[in-house]
């Protein structure tokens, strides 16, 4: 069980630009956004900084780039399944095609690049971590962020994202009903509790997003959620 | 600005994915990296790859004179018309 706070939050997804809008999503919304490819807005950035980042990564940097401005340096906490599917699929493309490789797309297409040009681009090097744990991220992206609260982080940006891939992987992938990134500051404080049981059932984990539940719970000032893992069961709790 | 000028910087703006900037916006002898346009290294490798896909020519990366080629637009399409000429 852990404790802390969320001072502050915000996520984007395709035609979701306000938090109201997450309190009204409904769980049947799943839909093939990405045939929009509708792009967050990062023109906070200058355009040879923005020039080199992914769908993916213009979708972290709009959701976490306002939680960081006026803070202090702040380690992040990257989660996201997926990744850069987008890009390597476009290298795997060429190679099929016998053509010579991006060097842009290889070098930005490994599972650290998003925080790489954080840092970079934030010039703040702080500690970051790029995890992938299955469909349970959001809460083992919570657990290494009190970590480092424990450690002495003034306050941690934990963001999870997802890309909704190519068609072709409508086979393997089912847990990316859309595009999302979602970005939580946490910080020291007792306002939520996590807490994680062993399943004893063998059900298929719920495919809905982690933390589209929790942003759900967020929005709507409801006091609970639980999401369902591979191996665990876990609450989010708000205590305050 | 020849045909072949206005190419290679429409070529430098969508390898590179330069938004907000036209062909216009690039002068024939604007230094690109470093200094002048500020393309980077991984730029460098990325416009090589474009320029040999899009003209059909094979540029040697250890050569010691590619370095020059790739000062500006000029020298850029100077370098192209040789080694299309040779082809």
């Amino acid at each position: 069980m852990i404790q802390f706070n969320i001072d502050s939050w915000r996520a984007w997804a395709p035609e979701l630009a306000r938090p109201n809008d997450w309190a009204h999503r409904s769980k049947t919304d799943r839909e093939r956004s990405s045939s929009t490819g509708e792009q967050p807005d990062v023109s906070f950035l200058p355009a040879m900084q923005r020039r080199r980042l992914s769908r993916l990564a213009r979708m972290v940097f709009h959701a976490a780039w306002p939680l960081a401005e006026g803070q202090p340096p702040l380690p992040f906490v990257y989660v996201s399944r997926h990744g850069e599917t987008s890009r390597t699929f476009s290298i795997l493309n060429d190679l099929a095609r016998d053509e010579p490789l991006s060097p842009t797309q290889f070098s930005l297409s490994v599972h650290n690049a998003v925080i790489g040009l954080w840092s970079i681009l934030r010039a703040d090097n702080s500690e970051m971590t790029a995890l992938a744990c299955e469909g349970d991220g959001l809460q083992y992206g919570a657990l290494e962020a009190e970590a480092l609260l424990a450690e002495g982080a003034p306050a941690v940006l934990l963001v999870v994202a997802e890309e909704q891939p190519d068609a072709v992987y409508d086979d393997w992938i089912d847990d990316v009903p859309f595009s999302y990134a979602t970005a939580f500051r946490l910080c020291k404080g007792h306002d939520w509790t996590l807490s994680r049981q062993t399943r004893t059932t063998h059900d298929e984990p719920y495919t809905w997003p982690h933390a589209l539940n929790l942003i759900q719970v967020l929005s709507s000032q409801s006091s609970f959620c639980q999401n369902q893992g591979k191996g665990h069961l876990w609450t989010w709790q708000r205590n305050a | 600005m020849s045909l072949l000028h206005l190419e290679i910087k429409n070529l430098i703006i969508d390898a590179l994915g330069l938004e907000d900037i036209g062909p216009s916006d690039i002068g024939n002898e604007q230094t690109l990296f470093g200094e002048g346009l500020g393309l980077d290294s991984v730029d460098a490798l990325e416009l090589g790859l474009a320029i040999q896909k899009h003209f059909g020519i094979r540029i040697d990366a250890d050569a010691k004179d590619t370095r020059v080629h790739f000062t500006n637009v000029s020298t850029l399409a100077a370098y192209i018309s040789a080694r299309q000429a040779v082809a």
